[in-house]
Formats: C-alpha cells, structure tokens, sequence
C-alpha cells in the first residue's frame, strides 16, 4: 500500500502535465465454408506525456488452433498494458500481457517428457525492461520477462507452469555507419507438476553495417550475428551454435519503380560440424501510378525461397488501382508451398490463392475492405473452396487535454 | 551505377539459383524472419508444444521446446518462419 501511495505520488507531477491521447480500432472478419466464422478485433489507446507513455492494447480473436484439418478453432482475449517512462537518459518500461482462452474446447498442448496433453487457459506475463544511454554511441538494455501459464490436465490438476527469460546487453553505434551489440539471454521453463525443468541460454555478437555513401535513391544495410547457445532441444541434443547473416538492397530505379531484395544464409556449427542451415532470397518489384491522385495505384509483384530442413516457395502479385476517390479496386495471386502436418496431404502442401475485392478509404480516418479468393489446395486430394475477407481500420486521430 | 546494378542482378540470380536447386539440409532450428513478421500471433495459437510466444511485436520459438511439427511454418501468413 506505502508502495503504491509512493509510485502514486511519484508520478502525479508527471501526469499533471498535458497529454496527449490517440486511439485506433481495427475489425477483421475472413470465413470459408470450412469455418465461415473466423474474426479479429483489435482496440487500441495511447496516453502520452511529457516523458511517459501508457499504451493499451486489446485483442479479441476467433480463429484456428490447430492449423490441421478439420480445424478447432478458438477463441482468447489478449490485452497488453506498456507503461513508459523516460528520466534523461534512462527509460523504464514495465509492463504486463495476458491472454484469457475462452471458447468452449480450449486448446490442447502436448507435454514435454511424454507427460501426456494439457488444456490451455491462458497466461499472464509481467514484464520489466530498462535502457540506458551511457553515451551518444553506447547504449544498454535489460528486459526480464516472467510467464504464469494456466495449463491443466484432464483432471483439472494445474501444472504450475512458469518461464523466466532475462535479456540483456550492449549497442555501440560506430560513427561510420556500423554497431556492435554484444547480448545475453536466459530462459527457464518449468512445471513442478510434470517435474519438468529445462534451462537454455544464448550470447549473441551482432555486427550491424549501414553505408552511408550510395548512389541516390540506393539503400543496402547487412547484419551477421553469431549465437552461441548452451541448453538442449526436445531429444536432449545440444542446440547448435548459429551464425546468421542477413543483406537488404533497395534501389528505386526510376521514382514510380522501386526493387528490394533480401538474402539470408545461416551456419550451424554443432558439435564440431559445421553445416550450412538455411539460405533464403526476397525480391519484391513495386511499381507506382496515379500518383496525382490523393490514393496512389500499386502493383507489387514478389517472391521468396528458402531451403532449411525445409523448403519454402511463395510468389506472388497484389494491386491496388484507384478507380474513384477513395475507392480502389484489388486483386491479389499468390502460390506458396509450405510443409504440412495435415494427415494424408504429403510432404508439401502447394496453395494457390486469388481473387477481387474493393476498398474505400475515408481520407486518414478510417479503411474499408472486402476481398473474394479462391484456394486451391491439395490437402488429403485437390480441393478448392472460396472464401471472404473483410476489415474496417478505424484511426479517430489524436488530441491533447 | 548500371554496372553496379547489374552486378547485384547477376549475384541475385546466382544466390536464387543455387538455393532453387538445393535440397532440405540439416537444421536444429527454425528460422523467424523478423523483417516478415508482424506479430500476429497466428503461429503461436496452432503451436502444439506452447513453443512460441510474441515478444516485443515479433514471434519468438523456444528451442527447447519446438518439435519441428511445422504448423507455424503453414500457419504463417507472411511466410516468415522457414
């Protein structure tokens, strides 16, 4: 109680001051004739003053919980409050999320240690993160975050399952373009129920590089990081130690062109071998016309590869044209190819999805969508089904008190 | 500058072209692209194993605890998890 009159008064000069309020809302709803009633809505709100800020941030959901078919869906409640308060250089942000599971079939979750399925009920996970700028160049950071998870067995018996990670580490911003960030992370799962402790930790060295001389319109930034970890996966190995290196370009070729790529290789180095874990490349073309009009007319044309232990493949295309005001016409294609755990459907599953919709923006105050697509998928044989997507973006704007 | 476009093109030809012909390698991990993810949280509603938790705007997988099911993988709507 002393505390809370103490953090109370603290805080009143603070909040004494002129704020600032903002808010936005965002509904949106997608079905097809497996599950018709598939949904998201998201509130949120910001108060800010002179150095705090406190945002909230609602979220009601209905959608999948297994991502197999026939699908169980499910819906939860999630709500994150992020308080913010900056004195000189140090910031301190302490905050607190948790979700509530509040359909009817709650989800099932499999047990590490062959200790049998759980039923999901949600979460609460209190968070603390402070930053510090020692200097123009250096920077420090620490984040602990603690998770108290409603898991139940069958016979309602809680498992008392928590996680602890603690994060933290060191940016240096060279002047010329580069940083260095040395960084620890720890987390620790346990269950006392299920006698289930697992420990694992991670030191990352990431080297950051951002040229600061290119020809006009040109952007390439880069970042290799090297993760030692110690700790063991789900069969007991040791987990690999990991360096991942990461290039972006974009170049605008001519003001209505624009061409990004992204390429990604990742080594790991496990236990005396050293293996080339991932490679991957992005390239997304975006070409803009009617650029006079208030809504600017798109095509972005892209694709992805990636080869782990896995492969992945998507291409695609989506266009927005402006045919009157604030209204658009869409159209969106897109084939990917993912793994699949659905029973029967192979290895891979191959999508091709497509179809029209309109858009109508009011000015910056609100958007209004809805699209038709067709899925081609080959689950346990080639299926095709339609489905509808909509969403209402709400942004009222901000004002001060 | 054309000479330096086109070199990347032909170097961004070449790195597409070794990764299309490669095969699945070995990989104790799996990967979330950070520039992809938006934090959604659809991967972590169809984790079977409560391996993955959104911190900070971004999915994060505990590897400790990922079967490597791939339902995050499929589940993903900006491919980002591979």
């Amino acid at each position: 109680m002393r505390i809370s009159i103490f953090l109370f008064v603290l805080l009143l000069p603070a909040l004494a001051l002129a704020v600032s309020v903002d808010g936005w809302m965002n509904v949106q709803t997608g079905g097809d004739s497996l599950s018709p009633q598939m949904g998201r809505l998201d509130l949120g709100g910001l108060l800010k003053g002179g150095n705090w800020s406190l945002v909230v941030h609602q979220r009601f959901s209905h959608e999948d919980s297994t991502g197999i078919v026939p699908r169980i869906l499910n819906s939860y409640s999630r709500t994150d409050i992020d308080f913010l308060i900056e004195a000189g250089p140090v910031s301190i942000n302490p905050d607190v999320c948790w979700t509530v599971d509040i359909g009817d079939k709650k989800p099932e979750i499999v047990l590490p240690g062959e200790a049998g399925i759980a039923y999901r009920d949600g979460f609460i996970r209190p968070g603390l993160g402070i930053e510090a700028d020692v200097s123009e160049e250096i920077h420090l950071f620490a984040r602990g975050l603690y998770w108290n998870r409603d898991l139940k067995q069958e016979d309602d018996y809680d498992l008392a399952w928590t996680e602890t990670r603690l994060i933290g580490g060191v940016t240096w911003d060279s002047p010329w373009g580069t940083s260095l960030t040395v960084a620890g992370l720890n987390h620790k799962t346990s269950s006392d129920f299920i006698d289930y402790e697992a420990t694992w930790s991670r030191m990352d060295v990431r080297v950051a590089v951002q040229p600061q001389s290119l020809p006009v319109n040109m952007f390439v930034s880069g970042d290799v990081t090297y993760s030692a970890y110690d700790g063991s996966d789900f069969l007991d190995h040791d987990i690999a130690d990991r360096l991942t290196s990461r290039v972006r370009l974009m170049q605008m070729v001519i003001p209505s062109v624009s061409v990004n790529a992204t390429f990604e290789s990742v080594i790991d180095f496990d236990d005396g071998i050293t293996r080339s874990a991932c490679t991957s490349a992005e390239s997304r073309i975006v070409y803009r016309f009617m650029r006079s009009r208030d809504i600017t007319s798109a095509i972005v044309v892209f694709g992805k590869l990636s080869r782990s232990s896995i492969r992945t493949e998507r291409a695609g295309v989506f266009s927005r044209i402006n045919l009157y005001r604030g209204l658009s016409f869409l159209f969106d294609a897109e084939a990917h190819v993912t793994p699949t755990s659905v029973t029967g459907a192979g290895p891979d599953r191959k999508r091709y999805v497509f179809g029209p919709g309109f858009e109508y923006q009011f000015g910056n105050t609100a958007r209004i969508w809805g699209i038709i697509e067709q899925e081609r998928t080959n689950l346990e044989k080639n299926q095709n089904w339609w489905r509808f997507r909509a969403g209402l973006e709400f942004y009222p704007g901000y004002f001060n008190i | 500058m054309t000479r330096f476009v086109k070199a990347l093109a032909v170097i961004a030809a070449v790195f597409i072209l070794f990764i299309a012909c490669k095969g699945p390698v070995e990989s104790t991990q799996l990967l979330v692209n950070t520039d992809n993810c938006t934090g959604c949280g659809e991967c972590m509603e169809v984790c079977p194993y409560n391996a993955i938790e959104i911190i900070e705007g971004d999915a994060v997988i505990d590897p400790s605890l990922c079967h490597f099911c791939y339902r995050c993988v499929e589940e993903c709507p900006e491919g980002a998890i591979y």
